[in-house]
């Protein structure tokens, strides 16, 4: 009988290098071309990338982009849209292949990077730009910032100021006001621990574990003057991770914070077995439509602050240094985020404009009655002297690690201040190596 | 002299899509890689060459270490249930008998599924308050934390692995099977052989070879596993990172804009290094076996 055995090790070995070719992938930074001048005829086609609005907003961007194109014969405009997931992978694969869109949606910490890169204008260095800062509030331009780079790197566009939800009826089994909302970190954690006792460890607060975010509202600093060094294992964070701890062991935070994402933490408000969860307008609909019950005892009020100045979400428009027809790019970018088209954005959904003086007229200062109306109100009144906390020279990787430490915390393999103090020693070397 | 051109050229001209396919997606990103594991490269930055700076950094790296052991055992407790469990299945559809065409249905159906949707599903079930929970209260057990459990999540990751590739795994079985002759088995039935005798000593020796290849399969699938744990365990890789596997390490330090592509290459090394001498084990093993 003769032997199967060569034909056995063929087939093995034909195996190899299948699986492996599965196992390496790479991608590699490109090169951009020389930066075109920003002055000069507004011309040519260029292309504008928003971040997940094409869904909602087809009418208003293409009204607009009709409209600019009208007044601007010899610009065209193409639109493209991104989906809300791995939109950071997406415009890396643009700049490290140099073809970034010439007029880029982005937040500040997705600028940094890319100003850091020098693929995307800063607005302050050229005259052409530099002359619309007047036009927007001063913590909007000044949001776009970047530490260490010397100026604003977009245009500001939309903000928003997430309110905290809560479940009046929830509330009111563990024999608090529904209609006193925790207003500070203290009453937070007081409502926490009462529900928690009130309802046997069933129902906890709060979701998630803290984010940068809740440091900064706490009342931590988070990094130095110069953003070249993360502080916030100072002694106000250790509180705070401390009490969150405390929270955690009597229930007041869910049994599955350490792994909850976001989304999770939403799903949970919205089967109404947690009491308290971040958001924001857009999920009032979802409220309404999934959750009826949930939306007759929905309570809204602002997120719980220490500091008096709450957190502001941040939008803009980039304009990118490679672009072949910088004016055309530079005068779109404008005409998208000016003021009469910010407020008629801002009709369109519950984000807020960052033109000087927009918030003070009636539809963002008067209450009209409806859910919709009080949360527009509360958070337009919520940026009155807000502040972006998320630093923008922190990356994925080191919000990763912060959340990580976080959890060893709350697990009780390190003291809180251990945690931090590994936290920020990990991210400083991460930035030290930037 | 035209026909020697012809014979020349012929065979390269066939080879030319799958090899060019193969250069540029396979040969270049591999050799890419391979050089960026010593550069400090960044997304938008090509960087410069460190030498073994990013090995060094490895080694005191305490997450790599954590996601090292979670790969290993992945492959250590995933590969002997994929490699047994989907040959026992194969037998039992391998019967004819009424009905059998529905089960063989039903088991390949998880391969064919999304492990997206199969994921959610399963962290669907798996909550504090899902299926599997709500059956343990029912019959009077405590709830058990699946998700937040370091452990517990791993285990689940491995378990979600095991049931989807087992489907895949039996038609292989099934086709090795078909070709076992059945004189085999008629012939240790007459000496007096069991089933589970029939089992030991007729069919695993006459699939030995697909359980080899089998193995290195699902060893090289385990040892790359991410998707399973990054749906369970969530994009953090569970509490504190405990679940993090060396896939999920290579696409949480390499991936964003300011991905450290030169450190994710390194990893993605160390992966390849790992994967062949794990391949080359299996092939050594089964070498062994068949020598006289």
């Amino acid at each position: 009988m003769p032997s199967a055995r060569p034909a056995r090790r063929a087939a093995a070995l034909a195996v190899v290098p299948a699986a492996l070719s599965l196992l390496l992938t790479a991608c590699g930074p490109g090169v951009g071309g020389p930066a075109t001048s920003a002055e000069g005829p507004v011309e040519g086609d260029i292309t504008f990338q928003t971040w997940n609005l094409r869904a909602e907003f087809k009418d208003y961007f293409e009204t607009l982009i009709d409209e600019f194109e009208s007044r601007h014969p010899d610009v065209r405009v193409e639109w493209a849209d991104q989906p809300a997931e791995n939109y950071a992978d997406k415009l890396s694969a643009d700049a490290g292949s140099g073809s970034l869109p010439d007029v880029i949606n982005v937040s500040p910490d997705l600028a940094y990077p890319l100003a850091d890169a020098g693929v995307i204008m800063n607005m302050d260095a050229e005259r052409a730009t530099a002359k619309y800062r007047p036009e927007y509030t001063k913590e909007a331009w000044d949001g776009y910032e970047m530490p260490g780079l010397g100026g604003t790197y977009a245009f500001p566009w939309y903000l928003n100021t997430g309110p905290l939800f809560y479940n009046k009826a929830l509330l009111e089994d563990a024999g608090l006001d529904p209609e006193k909302p925790p207003r500070d970190y203290d009453a937070l954690f007081r409502y926490a621990e009462r529900i928690a006792e009130r309802s046997e460890g069933r129902i906890p607060t709060l979701a998630a574990t803290p984010t940068i975010e809740n440091f900064g509202r706490y009342g931590v600093r988070l990094m130095n003057e110069d953003a070249t060094e993360f502080t916030y294992n100072e002694p106000a964070g250790v509180e705070l991770l401390t009490r969150y701890k405390k929270l955690y062991e009597q229930g007041g935070l869910d049994a599955q914070a350490l792994t909850n994402t976001p989304e999770k933490a939403g799903q949970k408000f919205l089967k109404q077995r947690v009491a308290m969860n971040p958001g924001s307008a857009l999920d009032l609909a979802n409220f309404r439509n999934n959750a009826p019950s949930l939306y007759e005892n929905l309570g809204i009020t602002k997120a719980p602050n220490n500091t008096g100045r709450p957190n502001m979400y941040l939008m803009g428009l980039a304009v990118s240094d490679q672009s072949e027809h910088k004016p055309a790019a530079i005068a779109f970018a404008h005409f998208v985020t000016n003021k009469r088209n910010q407020e008629k954005f801002g009709h369109q959904t519950a984000v807020f404009p960052s033109t000087r003086g927009s918030l003070d007229k009636d539809y963002w200062s008067e209450d009209d009655g409806t859910a919709a109306g009080r949360v527009r109100v509360n958070s337009a009144q919520s940026l009155d002297g807000a502040v972006n906390y998320q630093p923008v020279v922190m990356n994925d990787e080191m919000e990763t690690i912060l959340r990580n430490e976080i959890a060893k915390a709350l697990q009780g393999d390190k003291s809180p201040k251990q945690a931090l103090d590994d936290a920020v020693a990990e991210s400083n070397k991460l930035l030290r190596k930037h | 002299m035209r026909v020697r051109t012809h014979r020349t050229v012929s065979p390269w001209l066939f080879l030319l899509p799958g090899l060019a396919i193969t250069l540029a997606f396979n040969l270049y990103p591999f050799l890419s890689t391979a050089y960026k594991a010593f550069t400090d490269a960044r997304t938008l930055t090509a960087g410069s060459w460190v030498g073994l700076e990013n090995f060094r950094q490895l080694l005191s790296d305490e997450l790599f270490w954590v996601a090292l052991r979670n790969s290993l055992l992945y492959v250590a407790l995933v590969v002997p249930f994929t490699v047994l469990l989907p040959l026992l299945l194969a037998l039992l559809v391998e019967q004819r008998i009424p009905g059998v065409a529905f089960f063989r249905s039903a088991f390949y159906t998880p391969v064919v599924a999304s492990v997206v949707v199969v994921g959610l599903i399963w962290s669907w079930m798996l909550d504090d308050r899902g299926l599997v929970n709500s059956l343990l209260v029912t019959l009077g057990a405590d709830r058990v934390n699946f998700l937040g459990d370091q452990w517990l999540l791993l285990f689940s990751a491995m378990a979600l692995t095991v049931w989807k590739g087992l489907g895949y795994y039996m038609i292989i079985y099934l086709a090795a099977l078909g070709n076992v002759p059945r004189e085999l088995h008629e012939a240790a039935a007459v000496d007096g052989a069991g089933p589970v005798r029939r089992f030991v000593s007729v069919t695993v020796p006459a699939v030995r070879s697909t359980m080899v290849l089998v193995g290195a399969l699902s060893s090289v699938a385990a040892f790359k596993v991410f998707s399973e744990v990054y749906l369970l365990a969530g994009p953090d890789g569970g509490p504190a990172g405990a679940d993090t596997t060396l896939v999920m390490l290579v696409q949480r330090v390499g991936t964003g804009l300011g991905g450290r592509v030169g450190y994710a290459s390194a990893i993605s090394l160390v992966i390849f290094a790992i994967a062949l001498a794990l391949m080359l084990l299996v092939l050594r093993a089964d070498r062994k076996e068949d020598a006289p």
